[in-house]
């Protein structure tokens, strides 16, 4: 069994001292600049954000989701049969995402695969992709299709796996999907299952990840641990019985600790987040465990706190290294 | 039911109390003026006299309408957690955290204890209350929302921080009580962000705000999972619940019907997320549908939530339907 260090999603895209993301997207806002211009920005603030993680010392790292206006909208934005209407709360955070309007049926109109193929271009270690899963994109939406919602799940699940496929395509090795909206609602298991069965069927070579947050996972874990993922990832720090609960039924898969809180800015005491992770490592049968933030931390902390977060991260994932 | 309360502390309100939830939209002068005072091109004085301009239009606003209980559309304050976190010791601010699309904010982070260096919001709410007959609630911020709304690097614990609020805002209402203030609203909008931290220390945490206070309390819940902290929410130690119903269907009218809603409600008639000005006929029936599951004496009627993000002809519009909508309901109960 091996540990790495990873993020989890998003990293912040403007600190105090670098607002060009924010400057050129006011710019564009007021058409003082073009697209073009504009994504040339994205790609700097992208390659700065993966040299950042790399910094921080993570063996994976994520594009920083520096494109994403955010994690619902980025999906949906890219789809025909869909609109994007006014502001929502996202789960119990101080982030607001626009809520997609379904109009009728959906399909993409480009691939994500595009972004991973910037990043992977400039990263000098592996890059995670990360989807919001179609559970959650669909408890989101606004469903006006004739669709009812196990069929609009449905219809993500297939965009998605179109999606997951294309990375593949594309070389990648690692694509998460995150499915926060699962544990508000664990009687839609099913649901879930179906449509994380069609992604699995369309990973080829990836190493499949399902990631919740924002929620205690331990009433759902005996359920979770048989879908056909490889990585499971949780939200620790909702959920203070998940390390004894893991440590008691064990884990046949990889597992993703977000372990790190990345809603405070207060830093993690290292020697309680590596007696979680030693209490956890003997029950994980997979190959592989992650140390991460508990969730994405580009819209809840502020740069420098995330790189900080990141280094903790990096640190604690050595030391249990060396516990092992 | 706490008419009687109401009556002891000499509020002679009639049936279906009109109400708002507490802000209204900034006039465009004002709006320009905030902008030259954060750029520092204006001195504070000059603002706090457009502050007091738009507040007295907004009095004026609510007694043309009717309203029984008034606000004061909280002119003077941005944000309901930023304001007292600033004006309190214990903060300091953050680096930019992003609130959407490409809007950034500073989020006070909580480093040390937390203190009030006095009354807060008493000095303004005589001075408001001054400028009418009606009664004016006083307002805080409750100490859960609070506690989640904020970085907390100090206190060891989610509860820790949430107490140490509760303590810090028992202060604040106390003064206002003192001031004269019968009717204080607590707003937690944030109670439901994690239902197990309710019985937990959400529910201490009020009590310990409201605790032998002598005045009629209403707590205002918001973009809430009310699912999975009703009936458990009606232990908070308040007299009325101001509650959105509008934005989601008067889907809690179905919890009330499983388990009796046991306190007073201020019922969301006009949902503040929409621009469309709801029918006199459409806010009537929401009302209606109240009526068939909670008793007259329990409903007061407002606003789902601020409407201070809906423009003022908006805002008024919303208003307006509440007001018509309840006299009419009025005269059929009296009747
Ligand atoms: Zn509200």
């Amino acid at each position: 069994m091996e540990l790495k260090a990873a993020n989890n999603g998003s990293y912040p895209r403007i600190s105090d001292d670098d607002q060009r993301h924010r400057q050129a997207y006011a710019k564009l806002d007021s058409k003082e600049i073009a697209w073009d211009d504009f994504e040339k920005v994205q790609d700097e603030v992208t390659r700065d954000a993966i040299e950042e993680q790399a910094k921080a010392g993570l063996d994976i790292v994520t594009d920083g989701q520096i494109r994403w206006y955010d994690p619902v909208s980025h999906i949906a934005r890219n789809l025909e049969g869909c609109e994007i209407n006014g502001l929502l709360r996202f789960f119990d955070t101080n982030f607001y995402f626009r809520q997609p309007v379904i109009k009728g049926k959906i399909s993409r109109r480009d691939s994500l695969a595009k972004e991973y193929r910037f990043a992977s271009g400039v990263s000098s270690k592996p890059v995670k992709q990360v989807i919001t899963g179609p559970y959650t994109e669909a408890k989101l939406s606004i469903n006006n299709s004739k669709a009812d919602f196990r069929a609009l799940v449905d219809e993500f699940a297939k965009v998605i796996a179109q999606e997951v496929k294309d990375l593949a395509g594309a070389g990648a090795k690692f694509v998460q999907i995150d499915e926060p909206a699962i544990l508000k609602k664990p009687a839609d298991f099913a649901i879930l299952e179906k449509a994380v069965k069609k992604i699995s069927a369309a990973k080829g070579g990836i190493e499949l990840s399902l990631c919740t947050y924002f929620g205690d996972a331990a009433p759902l874990y005996k359920k979770l641990v048989t879908l056909p993922v490889d990585t499971l990832s949780f939200d620790f720090t909702y959920s203070p019985s998940l390390p004894d609960l893991i440590a008691e039924k064990g884990c046949e898969k990889n597992l993703g600790l977000g372990i790190i809180d990345g809603r405070n800015t207060r830093l993690d005491d290292k020697d309680n987040v590596l007696a979680k992770i030693v209490k956890i490592m003997p029950a994980v049968e997979g190959e592989t465990i992650y140390i991460m933030p508990s969730c994405g931390i580009g819209d809840y902390l502020p740069r420098g706190t995330a790189f900080k977060k990141l280094q903790i991260v990096a640190e604690t994932t050595e030391k249990a290294r060396q516990m092992k | 039911m706490s008419r009687s309360k109401l009556k002891k502390l000499g509020l002679n309100l009639p049936i279906l109390p009109m109400t708002s939830v507490g802000s209204f939209p900034k006039p465009p002068y004002l709006l320009e003026a905030r902008k030259k005072f954060a750029a520092k091109q204006m001195k504070h004085a000059d603002l706090r006299e457009l502050e007091i301009r738009a507040t007295r239009e907004w009095i004026r606003k609510q007694e043309s309408l009717g309203i029984d209980v008034m606000v004061d559309g909280e002119m003077y304050r941005g944000d309901m957690v930023a304001y007292f976190a600033e004006n309190w010791e214990g903060f300091k601010t953050s680096g930019l955290v992003r609130s959407y699309g490409n809007r950034y904010y500073r989020k006070p982070i909580i480093v040390g204890e937390v203190k009030a260096k006095g009354p807060l919001t008493v000095d303004w709410w005589k001075f408001v209350q001054s400028l009418t007959e009606m009664p004016l609630k006083g307002m805080v911020t409750g100490p859960y929302t609070m506690m989640d709304w904020l970085f907390n690097e100090y206190y060891p614990t989610r509860r820790d921080a949430c107490l140490a609020m509760a303590k810090v805002i028992r202060g604040e209402v106390k003064s206002l009580v003192k001031a004269g203030a019968k009717i204080i609203q607590i707003d937690e909008p944030a109670i439901s962000a994690r239902p197990e931290e309710l019985p937990e220390f959400a529910i201490e945490a009020m009590k310990d705000v409201t605790k032998g206070i002598d005045a009629y309390f209403i707590t205002h819940i918001c973009y809430g999972a009310f699912e999975f902290i009703y009936p458990e929410m009606l232990k908070l130690s308040v007299d009325n619940f101001d509650l959105e119903m509008s934005n989601s269907g008067l889907d809690l009218l179905k919890l009330f019907k499983k388990h009796p809603f046991t306190k007073d409600i201020s019922f969301g008639v006009t949902d503040i997320h929409t621009h469309v000005i709801e029918s006199n006929e459409l806010v009537e029936q929401r009302i209606r549908s109240a009526l068939e599951v909670l008793k007259p004496e329990q409903v007061w009627v407002d606003p789902d939530c601020g409407l201070k993000t809906r423009t003022t002809e908006e805002a008024i519009g919303k208003l307006k339907a509440i007001s018509v909508a309840v006299k009419k309901i009025r005269r059929e109960l009296e009747a």
